[in-house]
């Protein structure tokens, strides 16, 4: 794994920040939350206080002591009549709270989908029908949707009054605000809009039709039967209210009457059970975007509704974009966002439960407090971690580029023996720089202490060169003066010895010569070929127990350089391959051009190369040669041969024979 | 009357090795360890030749410096370097300042005195009105032993001893490849290769100061060099 990798994963950590953020913002919200909660049950509990004991507020009119002629308890006393109007009879119809007025069609689209809310009255399997009525305002509106298969109109045009003409009809009886029993009828000559009619006495008993104008009904069929729907003004009502089904299998045919009023004459048997009109724009007051206010009766019936969620929910989602996809992965799925808070609602002395009220609101408000605070944290802190992030990579770029450039000058440090000590970074003030200072001091210090072992061998030839002169001419002076047989076979011994000295004094400064020689070389343009191929001849010569086989090409190879410094770089080459080889095996030598550069081989027989000393072979002092050579070696020849090939500009290399059955040498002369 | 040679030299035991090597083939031989006894002595009496160590006590040029103030006292004095220097540098410094050869300290007494005795020929030959010397002449070249003088088209060439014995090893049979060894051996000096070639690049450009198209001298790369006329 890379430095950068690291350190990317190391900023990658910082994205830690924004998830704690979230956190944070989780445990923020659901704090908000049960403040917001608090305030609320406040609130519910003021509205709930100021309608304490204001049940002309909550219900349309005081509802009397449970009269319902029908009922068991019509004779109780007050306090059960209390318990029956909380425990209403089955024929009672409690209309729902709507949130809009909806359209006398005769269809149910704009009727909240709440079957709970249906009422279902039968007669037998074949005849039933379900009621649901709602309040809007000032209008009760009722759906009726009548089981009937065979749907039967009245006459068109007839006489309302003539049974022959009589199809399916539609009562509806309640009892005016004077306290009368009134009844109109719904009868459909068709689909449509349906006018309701009531019948009236007239002063000698005569019966008219006339047209109830304050009722607007309208018919539609359906699968099983036909919808009626009927908007009435709830002026025009009083406590009482209930509707009748006349099923007719034909026109004319005697009826199946079944409903809430009684069948016979039409007395109205359930109350209307409605809340007071007022209610709601007493309500209203308290209203804001995003509540919901509902007064529900002590039974949990709904009375009133003041409902302005949705106009809280459009406010939110105006919500930028960020804080919407923050939310998206802040919100646990499935959690309702809702909250609400109920408070009862007691009579004057607070000693009994009229109703209760529940407050219910959108999460808008706090929630886009917490967007805002959510967001900007967000943007804050996933800025910061992006900017971490890339800086780090940055860095960690940067820092690798430094340890790269600090490795490739080790590495090159380290392949060439002139250990460059000119080092990269070294001015830099952090550890990196420490590292890269220690690095030049030590190459400075190794580059001294190669220098002093390259000079070594120099100066200790220059200074053993006075004693030896001393030994020498002291052995010169005593040969003049006989001493006898015994002194002198000691003299030819300690000359011998003295010789031998001299041969390693010239060994030891021979690189130091050739290093001058190249100072002070002149370079020309020679031809390489006749060199070396005379240089070979000599060398049969010289080495009668080796067989030279010689490579070099017919056409001549022009070299600008110091062809006695070549020659020299072939003399070690060869006495190298002398050395290594044994008598009798054959040495070859090749010249040949490759690449535009002059390459010279020389290949000798014999034991391959230490794999320690691959790379070494041509620095100074070092050597690998079998013990017991008598010659003074100081490991200086193929130095001398690198010298040389460097001042050509070019190098030299040695590798094993590909079969290992020797070395070969080679020197690359760039033209 | 005995010549006198002036051995310069700080090294005790090498000065008395030589003055007896000097002594025993006849000289008078006189020692000196630095380079103002020596001037003490020299404006006295003139040696007939001078032997000079480069470095005398602590003056590591000191025999630089007394080679060019014993020059000026006489122009045909003649003068060795010894040194235990062998670089380049040296040998061409004090070369140009007027020696008549640079010597190394390794070379034996024999080959010390050989040398001496040459010198001290070519005095006596020079000294000689008569141009009766056997000379040794190869085309533009002409050798004159006695004098240890080699003349290019009629003009003087002025060799050091090693260089003289290195052209005239080689001119004597010319076309002949002369190696290393033979040359040390012609000149009574034990040298390495690098200081044979170096000798051998000196003689070409002292022709070649006289004749730009000079290049009888050749190399035979690996075995040494001929004369070529």
């Amino acid at each position: 794994m890379s430095l950068r990798l690291k350190l990317l994963a190391l900023g990658l950590a910082t994205l830690g920040l924004p998830w704690a953020g979230c956190r944070y913002a989780r445990e923020m919200e659901a704090a908000l939350r049960e403040g917001e909660q608090t305030s609320l049950q406040a609130v519910a509990q003021t509205i709930a206080a100021s309608l304490q004991g204001r049940t002309d507020l909550l219900y349309r009119e005081p509802l009397p002591a449970a009269d319902a002629g029908e009922e068991p308890s019509a004779a109780a006393s007050a306090p059960e009549a209390q318990r029956t109007r909380a425990a209403p009879g089955t024929y009672d119809l409690r209309p729902l709270a709507l949130a809009a007025a909806p359209l006398i069609d005769g269809y149910p689209d704009d009727w909240p989908r709440d079957p709970g809310a249906w009422a279902q009255f039968s007669h037998d399997a074949q005849h039933h029908f379900g009621i649901l009525c709602g309040v809007y305002e000032r209008m009760l509106y009722v759906l009726l949707e009548v089981h009937d298969e065979h749907p039967v109109f009245d006459a068109p045009g007839s006489n309302w009054l003539d049974p022959a003409t009589f199809g399916d009809r539609v009562w509806i009886g309640y009892e005016d605000s004077q306290g009368e029993e009134q009844q109109v009828f719904l009868a459909a000559s068709g689909p449509g809009a349906l006018t309701a009619r009531r019948i009236e006495s007239g002063e000698y008993g005569e019966k008219r039709v006339i047209i109830e104008p304050r009722v607007r009904a309208a018919w539609q069929p359906y699968r099983d039967g036909y919808r009626v729907e009927i908007g009435v003004p709830l002026s025009m009502l009083g406590e009482r209210f209930g509707v009748l089904v006349d099923d007719r299998a034909a026109r004319g045919a005697p009826p199946v009457s079944y409903g809430t009023l009684r069948s016979d004459d039409l007395h109205t048997l359930g109350r209307l059970i409605v809340a007071s009109p007022g209610l709601p724009s007493y309500l209203a007051q308290f209203m804001q975007p995003g509540l919901k206010l509902a007064v529900s009766a002590a039974d949990g019936h709904a009375l009133a509704r003041v409902d302005a969620l949705a106009q809280g929910r459009t406010l939110s989602s105006g919500a930028p974009l960020l804080a919407r996809l923050y939310r998206r992965f802040i919100d646990r799925p499935g959690a309702t966002s809702l909250i609400a808070a109920q408070a009862p609602i007691y009579d004057r002395d607070h000693r009994e439960l009229i109703g209760s009220l529940e407050v219910t609101q959108t999460p808008d408000r706090w929630l886009r407090l917490r967007d805002r605070a959510l967001t900007r944290m967000l943007n804050f802190t996933l800025g910061t971690s992006v900017a971490a992030v890339v800086l780090m990579f940055a860095f960690a770029a940067w820092l690798a580029l430094r340890l790269a450039r600090l490795r490739r000058a080790s590495e090159s440090a380290l392949t060439r023996s002139g250990l460059v000590t000119a080092f990269p970074e070294t001015t830099a003030s952090d550890e990196l720089g420490d590292v890269a200072r220690s690095f030049s001091t030590l190459l400075a210090r190794l580059n001294a202490y190669t220098d002093y072992l390259r000079t070594l061998a120099g100066k200790l030839a220059h200074e053993i060169r006075t004693p030896l002169t001393i030994v020498r001419s002291s052995l010169d002076n005593l040969e003049a003066e006989p001493e006898g047989e015994a002194a002198r076979t000691y003299l030819a011994r300690a000359r011998q010895g003295s010789e031998r000295l001299n041969a390693i004094l010239l060994a030891m400064g021979a690189a130091s010569h050739v290093e001058e020689a190249i100072g002070s070389a002149e370079r020309v343009d020679f031809d390489l070929v006749p060199v070396l191929g005379s240089a070979v001849g000599a060398y049969r010569t010289a080495f009668p127990q080796r067989a030279f086989a010689t490579e070099l090409p017919a056409a001549q190879i022009m070299l600008h350089g110091a062809p006695d410094l070549i020659v020299q770089m072939l003399d070690k080459l060869i006495d190298n391959a002398v050395d290594f080889s044994a008598a009798g095996a054959t040495i070859s030598v090749r010249l040949q051009l490759e690449d535009g550069a002059c390459l010279i081989e020389v290949e000798n027989p014999g034991p391959p190369l230490p794999a320690h000393l691959q790379g070494r072979l041509f620095e100074s002092l070092w050597q690998s040669r079998p013990d017991g050579d008598s010659r003074p070696h100081f490991g200086l020849g193929l130095y001398i041969v690198r010298l040389i090939a460097e001042f050509h500009g070019g190098e030299a290399t040695a590798a094993n024979l590909p079969d290992g059955s020797g070395v070969r040498m080679s020197v690359r002369l760039p033209r | 009357m005995k010549r006198l040679i002036a051995i310069v030299e700080d090294e005790a035991a090498i000065r008395d090795n030589y003055a007896a090597a000097f002594a025993r083939e006849g000289y008078a031989v006189r020692c000196f360890a630095n380079r103002a006894q020596a001037m003490a002595a020299f404006n006295t009496r003139l040696p007939d030749l001078a032997v000079i160590d480069i470095s005398l006590e602590d003056e590591p040029e000191g025999g630089f410096e007394l080679c060019r103030e014993l020059r000026a006292l006489s122009a045909e004095l003649p003068i060795i370097f010894l040194t235990a220097r062998d670089s380049e540098l040296d040998a061409v410094s004090g070369l140009r300042l007027g020696a008549d050869d640079f010597l190394t300290k390794d070379l034996s007494l024999a080959h010390l005195t050989a040398r001496v005795n040459a010198l001290f020929r070519r005095v006596e030959a020079l000294r000689r009105p008569d141009a009766s010397s056997e000379i040794l002449r190869r085309g533009a070249l002409a050798l004159d032993a006695e004098r240890m003088q080699a003349q290019w088209d009629g003009k003087v060439v002025l060799l050091s001893l090693t260089e003289f014995w290195i052209v005239h090893a080689l001119a004597r049979h010319p076309g002949h490849v002369r190696n290393r060894q033979q040359l040390m051996d012609a000149a009574n000096v034990v040298l390495d290769d690098n200081t044979i070639t170096s000798h051998v690049k000196r003689i070409r450009r002292k022709f070649q100061s006289i004749d730009a198209k000079f290049d009888c001298l050749q190399t035979v790369y690996g075995m040494g060099y001929r004369w070529v006329e």
